[in-house]
């Protein structure tokens, strides 16, 4: 396997965009190429992710994309894992550059929904989960997470505004990220009155429907001989699958593809949860942002609550969890999140994170979901 | 059921059944799993022996969520219980509870019964 590098990443801000995901798609391409010191001729091949793109009327992104960037030529696929989508296009990028089938690839994911109406998108996210098994019956993206969320509170008791900690500590990260949907801290009296959406979830405890674009070139060490940035070595880059109806698996304590890709990850990156700095999760809902953390073996099974509130997780704490401000505060543009999650990486990791920079950048871990647990991937970057 | 072209049931059966004849339909693996997903082989052990069984309709909620942003299907039943539910005799679905604003009135472990109607997906209600 060659040594792999991230050597460009670009993200624009999440929230609510007027140009269509292909425009900004091919924007923070641009933008990602440019920041990795190559051209777009560089380029071999690209993935992109725009798993609703149906929304717009339009699939087949990648070659759009890439007649926009002036290389029409370059082979291009799209890669749809729902809320993974775009960090199996890492995946995919880092198997054909480490594999010697391409230099330099380009990553790039994008979303659009905010044209829709709450009905329509809540019915679009749904479609991640099983139509005929789960969503048939009733099920909504957040009342799955919910569901999830009733069990584990049943067998491991959490304090009332243990979820209410890990909202307000994202949205104050996401108060300083100048990409993020949602640039304001929350207090507690504003997460307890804001409305049930699928209990025990407020509104704010569930991640915002954003639309947003973010991109990231993947290159061979060797082929990369003056890099503009200071690059991310891919250490591990991990993709696991498991049942998707919730209610098949061995248990509702957490998600089985999440503990499969931590250990695979760790096993491939020859370290263990002590070595990481810091982490960007699938806090896709609050209880998730838990879940992750125990599944990934950074806390034994039933206390990252604990230490979420003793502040171990905050941007200042012991290991500092989503100071993008994760999916909750910074968005979730569907398949824009997997590499919007590196973006964050390689600006902490180049000193360009600002007000929101953690105080430790060398080794760095991102955890994406798709939809409840379907698939997942996990990627450790080492500071280049 | 040993190959894929054996005449194991399709979802369109499964939905045919719990909508018009009162069964929940299943699949079961000798190594003891069973489930109401569609399946050729079993998720647990891959094995390729299943047969078609008829899910008990009687079990315990196990997992609940009252649902108050509902999807379009269920646009006029909110607020409504989503629930999974451990079946008697092996097996776990998922349904929904009608008229549940509160999850305090459906606690975990709340017994239920499958309750053939004419609204969407399956239905459980209180024993």
């Amino acid at each position: 396997m060659r040594e792999t590098w991230v050597v460009g990443a670009a993200t624009n801000r999440f929230g609510r965009m007027a140009e269509s995901a292909r425009e900004a798609a091919a924007r923070v391409a641009l933008k990602a190429i440019d920041r990795a010191g190559l051209t777009p001729k560089d380029i071999d091949h690209t993935f992109v992710s725009n798993a609703f793109g149906m929304a717009e009327h339009q699939g087949h992104l990648g070659p759009l994309v890439n007649t926009a960037l002036g290389i029409p030529e370059v082979p291009s696929c799209t890669i749809e894992s729902a809320c993974s989508s775009s960090s199996a296009g890492l995946h995919e990028a880092f198997v054909h550059v480490a594999g010697g089938f391409a230099d330099a690839v380009l990553v790039v994911g994008a979303e659009k929904l905010s044209h829709l109406d709450t009905l329509t998108a809540t019915s679009y996210f749904a479609t991640g989960a099983d139509f005929p098994f789960e969503t048939r019956n009733g099920a909504t993206f957040p009342g799955l997470y919910a569901t999830l969320a009733s069990a584990y509170r049943n067998a491991f008791p959490l304090p009332p505004e243990t979820l209410a900690q890990v909202a307000i500590k994202n949205h104050a990260n996401a108060a300083l990220n100048p990409h993020a949907h949602f640039q304001k801290a929350i207090s507690l009296e504003t997460y307890l009155n804001s409305p049930i959406v699928a209990s025990p979830f407020r509104l704010y405890d569930c991640c915002p429907f954003s639309d947003g674009a973010s991109a990231v070139v993947v290159a061979a060490k060797e082929f990369v001989r003056r890099p503009t940035s200071t690059p991310l070595v891919i250490a591990a880059s991990v993709r696991t699958g498991s049942i998707v109806d919730m209610h098949d698996r061995t248990d509702l304590f957490g998600l089985p593809a999440s503990r499969a890709a931590g250990e695979r990850a760790f096993r491939a990156a020859g370290l263990t949860p002590k070595d990481i700095d810091f982490l960007e999760v699938h806090d896709c809902f609050t209880i998730a942002e838990l879940l992750a953390l125990e599944d990934l073996g950074f806390y034994p099974r039933g206390t990252a609550g604990a230490a979420t509130r003793e502040g171990e997780t905050a941007r200042t704490g012991r290991l500092p969890v989503n100071p993008s401000g994760g999916l909750k505060a910074k968005g979730h543009p569907v398949s824009a999140t997997g590499v919007a999650q590196v973006v964050e990486v390689f600006e902490q990791m180049n000193g360009t994170a600002g007000a929101r920079a953690v105080a430790r950048a060398e080794t760095a871990l991102t955890h994406n979901v798709g939809a409840t647990g379907g698939s997942c991937s996990v990627h450790i970057f080492r500071r280049g | 059921m040993g190959t894929t072209d054996a005449p194991g049931h399709s979802i369109a059966d499964y939905v045919t059944g719990y909508t018009d004849l009162g069964r929940l339909r299943g699949f079961a693996c000798p190594c003891g799993f069973k489930t109401a997903t569609w399946v050729l082989a079993c998720p647990r052990c891959g094995g390729r022996n299943l047969t078609d069984v008829d899910l008990s309709g009687r079990g315990e909620v196990i997992a609940c969520s009252v649902q108050h942003v509902p999807s379009d299907e269920f646009l006029n039943e909110a607020p409504y219980a989503y629930v999974v539910v451990d079946l008697a005799g092996g097996g776990r679905i998922t349904g929904w509870v009608a008229g549940v604003a509160d999850p305090a009135d459906l606690p975990l472990g709340t017994r239920v019964h499958f309750h053939p109607s004419y609204k969407p997906g399956v239905q459980f209600v209180r024993d």
